[in-house]
């Protein structure tokens, strides 16, 4: 009898009962005793030169162990990383303390280190720091202005890199178009904001003198890599750890100073230091998001064929690269989601401004890309008196064509061919589970009881590159008690990794769930992987365990054999145990062999190392749908229902998948109606705490209906695609294209950024209105 | 260390009883994670938004990073480590009925928030053992959670009071 396979079931999470008993070891869980505690001393201007410094009262305060300008730092110490940048690509990287310039209102200027957190908040705000204000430039657009102020003066620009796409002819097809429709599409800036904030800290290795990084990080291994180059010394005398992370969403990929601040911090005063963000400095020292314009222009035949797009994208990166530098670029290039549209232009610019550093977070730059494109299809539809529906119908790929190679290519990332999948069926199953066709009389019967209020649909289609390569690694050993332990490089962040690997280890090996164990994200066992990001963990950590699982079985059967004394050939590996293929005698299970093995003094013969290569990305896909109601009186956005379909190729945990979508929308809905980081004039956050920055709560959850189509990726033996980040990816596109369904597709909603905030609706209906009165408008 | 400064708090954590001499200024969130060990106290804001910190200080929820050590003092606290005493008996993994329909639901991802959430939760139901979704609804707006989207949270609630009905 075969044991019933834990993929593709809702089986219960592994990491939940430690979680639920509040016993998660998180970060804070484990700062070594007796640490010394590190606060950072940050820039109050956004845009400024520091003419001095005093920490002489500061550094004699109760507890100070050690204040540290960019002065102190050792000579030679490099900058943060930016890990995708082009030739053209022009420096404008984060110090990990600001020396002569400071960039941005939260920028790291001294480290403060005492014996208690309270003792270097007190003395932090003891060190005085005097600066020269300069005019701070605060958005894209005035960034490019001839008058603007350069934030690298040298540079002589704040421009500072610039992709391109070309594919097909893209002018030759405007020349004959039958519409062309433009779009501005201005995203605002966002945070990812886990309820975890960051925290690091830093120790010395007894003995080894191995520096020891344990951090809230979705990529200890390239942490490693980045530090050996900042302190210049060999990464073999480098560790990070990773414990479990309470939320990442991309916010945690990234390389932060106080990563390098405590390790140097630990090694002169030789004693652990810790560092712990709380949440009015998480807004402005964490990554930000999303913060970008894109003009759109797209060329429609007659029929509602789209047979060319030219986008261009200008990102507000803030004061420095941060560790990605093309997430706009990258998606941009990526705008033409599931739509064929032969012909395709795109720019992306990124530009410098006196803001905290912009980065990635869930879907990277693809749902602003999603949003541009779907606002235009609206727009065509309704020029062209189309059916939105049928006008995205008529578009989509269909399945005959895929794979279809889109001719992009792009700094450091594969092809652009995406793989499998039914895009039209997704669309359509979409349709009937918000119930497209009975909306019309939905919408009429309510708005005739309710004469103050609208109800909009809105539709969205996502194509996003998932479970991205280049490899994954994972070991596999036999504990002395007969449990198998599976060692990935994966940062555990509440995606259920625990869970997902679990289930592929014991399916693979044939045992029980229980008998499996994994340990993540400690660069001493695995130094080299690339991180937990871009929806890759599933499907090539998954890969990398069932890869390891086989080549255990292979070393354990050969050994079994062995120790048995029999020809390999008599023997074979079934459902956890060695058997004889002529059935003469009882299975070895796994227990037995382990202790044979150790008896013998071979139990280092029961492990395998192995490394998955992922031979090119799985695009996912996913059809989108809103309905809400807006009340025209109070400018209230309400997400009635929300429907998709999800093609993330199989199932491993439907449940987990279920779970990530559903806190994907939320998010995207959070971002799309609630959360910004504002600033006031002079560039200082406005946003100092969750009172600021309204997050989702359950009042303001919508009913959902989840659908999904399992077409297996060819790209991985599990035939998994990604869905950490599908989610949020089709969400503000859905959204916003409800509340113009709603409102009028002639409201300009994306003309100005800032989320669909009741002030906001009511300011454009407000604005229609007096255009209308004075007969500027149609 | 005793003496200017300093004042003595005396309270009992799940059980455990703790005295010892703090600041004034320390936080009963942070008196609770360093001093009593309390780690499913989880610090999330700082100021009162997220409800990660929750805790029931005799019998009432209470963020605990906007209290004083010294409030608490002579005060009886549970935490979600403690949860069986507001809860009912936990299973052979330590896990009260709510926990587990927690579990069942997919009602935690990154299990950040989860404690706060548990603890409050409990309270709510011991107060209203039948609650509507609205209700629920109404009394999860103290708390915050950036993963799971609420939706499976409500529904892990409606569970375990269902499942507590007579």
């Amino acid at each position: 009898m075969t044991r019933p396979l834990r993929f593709g079931t809702r089986t219960p999470r592994r990491e939940d009962p430690d979680l639920l008993r509040g016993e998660g070891k998180f970060l804070a869980d484990l700062i070594p005793q007796g640490a010394l505690w590190l606060t950072v001393v940050r820039s109050t201007d956004a845009h400024a030169i520091i003419l001095g410094l005093d920490a002489e009262a500061a550094k004699a305060m109760p507890g100070v162990a050690a204040i540290v300008t960019a002065a102190d730092l050792p000579a030679g110490l490099g900058h943060l990383p930016c890990v995708d940048l082009i030739d053209t690509s022009l420096p404008v990287f984060h110090p990990v303390l600001a020396g002569e310039r400071i960039r941005y209102a939260g920028q790291p200027i001294a480290a403060v280190v005492a014996s208690t957190p309270a003792q270097a908040e007190d003395a932090a705000a003891a060190v005085i720091v005097a600066t020269r204000k300069l005019a701070p430039v605060l958005s894209a657009a005035d960034a490019l202005r001839p008058e603007s102020p350069w934030l690298y003066p040298e540079l002589g620009t704040n421009a500072v890199h610039v992709t391109r796409q070309l594919v097909g002819d893209p002018d030759a097809a405007f020349s004959v178009a039958a519409l062309v429709v433009e779009e501005t599409v201005a995203v605002h800036r966002v945070g990812a904001a886990p309820m975890e904030m960051r925290g690091c800290f830093g120790e010395v290795e007894p003995g080894s003198g191995r520096l020891v990084l344990t951090s809230t990080t979705q990529i200890p291994q390239s942490v490693r890599a980045h530090l050996a180059e900042i302190l210049t010394r060999p990464a073999e005398s480098i560790l990070v750890r990773a414990p479990r992370l309470g939320g990442g969403f991309g916010l945690k990929e990234a390389m932060y100073p106080e990563e390098v601040l405590v390790l140097l911090l630990a090694e002169r005063l030789g004693r652990p230091v810790a560092f712990l963000e709380d949440r009015r400095e998480h807004f402005r020292s964490a990554v930000q998001a999303r913060e970008e314009t894109i003009r759109i222009r797209a060329a429609f035949a007659v029929d509602g064929t789209a047979t060319a797009v030219d986008v261009a994208c200008l990102a507000d990166i803030g004061g420095a690269y941060g560790l990605v530098a093309n997430a706009p670029g990258a998606a941009i290039a990526n705008a033409r989601g599931g739509y064929v549209m032969p012909n395709f232009r795109s720019v992306a610019t990124s530009v410098v401004t006196n803001k905290p550093p912009l980065n990635v977070y869930r879907g990277a730059g693809h749902p602003q890309a999603v949003l541009a494109m779907e606002r235009v299809m609206d727009k065509a539809a309704t020029a062209l008196g189309i059916d939105r529906a049928a006008i995205r119908r008529h578009n989509l790929i269909p399945a005959w064509m895929l794979p279809l190679d889109r001719g992009i290519s792009y700094s450091g990332l594969p092809r652009q061919i995406l793989d499998s999948g039914d895009y039209v069926h997704a669309f359509d199953m979409t349709l009937e589970a918000i119930g497209y066709a009975a909306f019309p009389a939905r919408k009429a019967a309510f708005e005739a009881a309710h004469p103050r209020r609208k109800l909009g649909l809105g539709l969205s289609f996502m194509v996003e590159m998932t479970a991205v390569g280049p490899d994954e690694p994972a070991e596999i050993e036999v504990l002395p008690d007969g449990r198998v332990r599976l060692h990935a490089a994966l940062t555990a962040m509440g995606q259920g990794i625990e869970t997902v690997l679990g289930q592929v280890v014991a399916d693979t090996l044939g045992i029980d769930l229980d008998a499996v164990e994994i340990s993540l994200a400690d660069t001493d066992r695995i130094p080299f992987a690339v991180g937990t990001y871009a929806s890759r963990g599933g499907a090539v950590g998954g890969s990398a365990a069932a890869k390891a699982g086989k080549a255990l079985i292979e070393v354990a059967t050969d050994l079994g054999a062995d120790l048995l004394g029999v020809d390999r050939s008599a023997v074979e590996w079934s459902e956890g145990a060695i058997v004889r293929r002529d059935g003469t005698n009882e299975p070895l299970p796994l227990v037995e062999l382990a202790r044979l093995a150790a008896s013998a003094g071979r139990a280092d013969a029961l492990r395998a190392s192995v490394r998955f290569a992922v031979p090119d990305t799985s695009f996912a896909y996913g059809a989108h749908a809103a309905i809400v109601e807006v009340d025209t009186g109070t400018g209230v956005v309400t997400v009635l229902d929300y429907a998709v379909t999800h093609d993330c190729g199989r199932l491993g945990n439907p449940m987990i998948v279920d779970g990530q979508i559903v806190g994907g929308v939320t998010q995207g809905i959070g971002a799309t109606l609630y959360e910004e980081i504002a600033f006031d004039a002079a560039g200082r956050p406005l946003t100092q705490g969750f009172f600021d920055y309204p997050i989702p709560v359950a009042a303001t959850a919508p009913r959902f209906h989840l659908l999904h189509l399992e077409t297996p990726s060819p790209h991985n033996p599990l035939g998994m695609k990604g869905a950490g980040e599908a989610g949020f990816t089709g969400t503000p596109a859905a959204i916003t294209n409800a509340v113009a369904d709603a409102l009028g597709q002639d409201l300009p909603l994306t003309r100005d950024p800032g989320p669909l905030s009741p002030a906001r609706i009511r300011a454009l209906l407000r604005e229609r209105e007096v255009a209308q009165a004075a007969g500027f408008s149609a | 260390m005793t003496g200017v400064g300093t004042n003595r708090v005396a309270i009992i954590v799940d059980g455990r009883a703790v005295a010892a001499d703090v600041e004034p200024r320390t936080l009963l969130a942070d008196f609770l994670r360093d001093t009593c060990g309390a780690v499913a106290v989880h610090i999330g804001c700082g100021e009162g938004t997220c409800g990660a910190c929750t805790v029931a200080l005799d019998g009432i929820a209470v963020r605990s990073c906007l209290m004083l050590a010294v409030q608490a003092d002579g005060g009886t606290i549970v935490t979600a480590a403690g949860l069986a005493a507001l809860d009912g008996p936990p299973d052979a993994q330590n896990l009260t009925p709510l926990q587990l329909a927690f579990r069942a639901h997919h009602a935690l991802q990154c299990g950040f928030c989860t404690p706060g959430i548990l603890v409050a939760t409990a309270l709510f139901l011991r107060a209203n053992p039948h609650p509507t979704r609205a209700e629920i609804v109404d009394h999860l707006s103290g708390h915050l959670c950036r993963c799971t989207g609420n939706v499976p949270i409500i529904a892990a609630i409606e569970a375990a009071a269902g499942a507590t009905a007579p």
